[in-house]
């Protein structure tokens, strides 16, 4: 089994010592984000996300299948999220590590328990057709923070991505191409995203958004999830060492304020994709006039 | 090198290029190139024309004339592959009677490291090392054929010292990641002397943190070619642990980004001030 | 005709990385290389004396199927022939190759992958190239299709492609040897040698004689060749990473 390379003595006493002292490696304070950009690829729902080193891609896909038995309203949707040896080469190929299962876990439990994505809207004929949306995950740089940047890429994926346009006839299912119908936007019901603190010092510092050596050093991890209405609807304290009970009432707070920053980020990148597509759109449309 | 030449795995190094210095030493060929015919033992003259080298990676041919050597500057990015006599960073994993068994990449087998091959040691006084201690090594030997093991050594076998000085386990400070091709250049940089040149291969972020860092005590770094930089700011006292992040996040810096002579100065004068150090 | 876009090194944890996106086909793969590592638990299965290669490919929108397997299988094969694996190392170690698809039409599944097939092939060469493996030369691959009036197409899109009669795919070293040749559909003979002349064009530009003897590279329909869009790539990287070198003299 390959693992990430442990730290040494001097790098996990360096980290601690500098965090007594209110220092990060990278100059950051605390409760501060790494620097996050996102941006969106041709196609609908293909979403690039970087969070400091750490880069990933979500692309979003849609088709039609049939409905589980026991939920005939429902649609069907999935996360799915593979480490690669792309993203670390730590990482194997086709093997699914421990991290693999922890970070797929965390964001079924924010993402899909919370009900962000309305399965319901999903259905197209009760118990006979419904769609099934898939998300994937690919890692391609990862440098810390998994869960909370791949939260981020999901939630931007959902909200830019269009399915096509279905609709029953006679009890036939119709499903209009791209072209012909313009496709629907997913029905979002709220907008919740994690963020991750980790502890040290015995739970004494708190700090938001680690970096792969500061993961590594740490003591324990809190994952915080909740939406812009600070409705929490995931609380996690996995493993490692006790974190008072205090740090989950106090890191709320600033949980809620980073939830906030980074929805903030994923509506600007939201905003200006459908700028960008509503003038090809026109320009496609003048080149059109132009040819007849 | 107005154009320099940069070579694809496969293409053979035209003859013109090729150090024509009639010296007797034999050429000699850096990793990347491999010599596919040579002139035959008994002509006369001595020259490196007629041999024929093609490239197994690309990389700019750089020659050597004094050396009669040629070699290839490949990918800064690449995974370190152990070379003798290269100094490296090495981390302990586990200790045998015999030997100190280290990392120096990762996802690599262990090197190993004689228990012995310490300035001064003998069974009594070798140092005790654990799990997680950084050694400041050369590399002794490679191995031959597969499978070899590479041996590490912290003395010079024909002396029994630590040369060049600073060989040994490295207490305190920090180690910093970087690019194996930044470790290289940080090494040409730092063990050149100052006074004959401004700067060594675009690099003047050594001697202008060395300079602006005067007041807090100065540092002491150790770059190994696996791509660690150990810095330690000892005499530090209280802004010790400030000066060690920013020289660290002036390094990441300059490797992520290519950084003229000026913006290297700029970037050290801000990086100093966003930490809040005495200059 | 539009050239494919290229990067190499995108990505900082591996050891090599390169992106590829083909204009015509609509591919856009990246891909990572780690070597020289350790393959652990797998020791038995390596060769004593060389490196093992190895490919993984991730489907954009799916979960990997035979399909992928398949053509991880024709690209292992490719790259074991041109990776010198008894370089110091090397040997008895494994350099793992991982190619995403990350744009491009997603297809249904069971699909042939022959359309895609050369960008994956490009994509590895480049992040071979960025992480420094030994190699012995370097390749370049294209995919024609021949639509039912019998014209080929280059890269065709993925409409052309599934109207076309026959598609191929076929990658020449450096030095102008056939690598790889891989058809699907019904094709004669002579169908077969127009499409490896065009092919031959596309990776390595024209070579016209003159009636006067000259020989000269020409640049037509094809754009520039495919061998010249790596060797660009690579040298691009080069002026940028060794700025600090190739500046000051």
């Amino acid at each position: 089994m390959n693992k990430e390379a442990p730290l040494s003595i001097t790098e996990r006493d360096f980290i601690l010592n500098a965090l007594r002292e209110n220092v990060r490696l990278d100059g950051r304070e605390s409760d501060q984000l790494r620097p996050l950009s996102i941006s969106f690829g041709q196609e609908y729902g293909h979403v690039k996300v970087k969070l400091g080193k750490t880069s990933l891609i979500v692309r979003i896909s849609s088709e039609v299948t049939k409905p589980r038995d026991d939920r005939p309203f429902d649609g069907i949707f999935t996360i799915a999220l593979e480490l690669t040896a792309m993203g670390s080469p730590a990482w194997d190929n086709g093997r699914q590590g421990d991290l693999e299962t922890y970070v797929t876990n965390v964001l079924d439990r924010v993402v899909r328990h919370s009900n962000a994505l309305d399965t319901e809207s999903l259905c197209i004929l009760k118990g006979v057709s419904c769609w099934s949306v898939r998300a994937d995950v690919h890692i391609t740089d990862y440098d810390g923070n998994l869960i909370d940047a791949a939260c981020a890429g999901i939630m931007a994926g959902l909200q830019h991505f269009r399915r096509p346009d279905a609709v029953v006839k006679d009890g036939q299912v119709i499903v209009y191409g791209v072209d012909e119908r313009v496709p629907v936007a997913l029905n979002i019901t709220h907008k919740p995203l994690s963020i991750t603190f980790h502890t040290f010092d015995e739970g004494n510092r708190v700090i938001l958004d680690a970096t792969r050596k500061e993961e590594q050093a740490a003591e324990a991890d809190v994952i915080i999830g909740m939406n812009n209405a600070g409705d929490v609807c995931f609380l996690s304290k996995f493993s490692g060492s006790p974190v008072d009970a205090m740090v989950f009432v106090t890191k709320s707070t600033v949980a809620q304020e980073k939830v906030k920053e980074i929805n903030g980020v994923i509506d600007k990148a939201l905003q200006a994709d459908l700028a960008k597509r509503a003038k090809g759109g026109m320009l496609e449309e003048s080149r059109a006039e132009n040819d007849r | 090198m107005s154009s320099p030449l940069i070579l694809l795995p496969g293409d053979s190094v035209p003859s013109e290029y090729l150090p024509s210095s009639n010296s007797s030493a034999p050429l000699r060929l850096g990793p990347g190139l491999r010599l596919l015919s040579q002139p035959p033992s008994s002509s006369s003259s001595k020259t490196s024309t007629g041999h024929v080298l093609a490239a197994t990676q690309s990389g700019i041919l750089t020659t050597d004339p004094k050396r009669n050597a040629v070699s290839l500057l490949s990918t800064p990015n690449r995974r370190y592959v152990p070379t003798s006599n290269d100094l490296v960073i090495a981390q302990v994993h586990h200790s045998s009677p015999d030997y100190f068994h280290c990392l120096i990449t990762p996802q690599t087998p262990q090197v190993v490291l004689g228990q012995l091959s310490f300035e001064g040691a003998t069974k009594k006084t070798r140092p005790m090392l654990k799990q997680g201690d950084l050694v400041y090594a050369r590399v002794l030997s490679t191995g031959l054929g597969a499978g070899a093991e590479v041996e590490l050594t912290c003395v010079n076998p024909a002396t029994g010292r630590a040369e060049p000085g600073g060989l040994g386990p490295l207490t305190g400070g920090m180690v910093f990641d970087v690019s194996t091709g930044m470790a290289a250049r940080l090494m040409r940089a730092s063990s050149s002397s100052a006074e004959n040149q401004e700067s060594v291969d675009g690099l003047v972020v050594l001697d202008e943190l060395g300079k602006k860092l005067e007041k807090v005590g100065g540092f002491e770094i150790a770059v190994g070619r696996n791509g660690k930089v150990w810095v330690d700011c000892a005499n530090g006292g209280d802004s010790a642990i400030k000066a060690t992040v920013a020289i660290g996040r002036c390094l990441s810096a300059i490797d992520e980004h290519t950084l003229s002579l000026a913006d290297q100065k700029k970037l050290v004068t801000r990086v100093l001030r966003e930490m809040k150090i005495e200059t | 005709m539009v050239g494919p876009t290229t990067s190499l090194t995108p990505l900082s944890r591996a050891d090599g990385s390169a992106s590829y996106q083909c204009p015509a086909t609509g591919a856009n793969i990246l891909g990572s290389v780690n070597a020289p590592i350790e393959l652990p638990g797998r020791r038995d299965a390596l060769k004593p004396e060389d490196a093992t290669v190895e490919v993984f490919i991730k489907p954009g929108t799916a979960p990997g199927g035979v399909g992928e397997r398949y053509v991880e299988g024709i690209i292992k094969s490719m790259l074991g022939r041109l990776v010198l694996g008894r370089e110091k190392s090397y040997a008895r170690r494994g350099i793992v190759v991982t190619l995403a698809i990350v744009g491009g039409e997603s297809k249904p599944r069971g699909d042939s992958y022959l359309t895609v097939l050369p960008a994956l092939l490009q994509t590895s060469l480049l992040a071979l190239l960025s992480a420094s493996v030994p190699l012995s030369m370097t390749f370049s691959a294209t995919v024609l299709g021949v639509n039912t009036l019998g014209e080929i197409i280059r890269e065709p899109a993925p409409t052309d492609a599934a109207a076309a009669t026959s598609l191929h795919v076929l990658a020449f070293s450096s030095k102008g040897h056939l690598l790889l040749n891989e058809s699907r559909g019904s094709f004669d003979f002579d169908t077969w040698e127009r499409i490896r002349q065009r092919a031959l064009t596309i990776c390595h530009g024209t070579l016209s004689g003159s009636p006067d003897g000259d020989v000269a590279m020409v640049e037509d329909v094809d754009g520039q060749p495919l061998e010249g869009v790596v060797r660009e790539t690579v040298e691009d990287k080069y002026h940028q990473d060794y700025a600090w070198k190739i500046d000051a003299a």
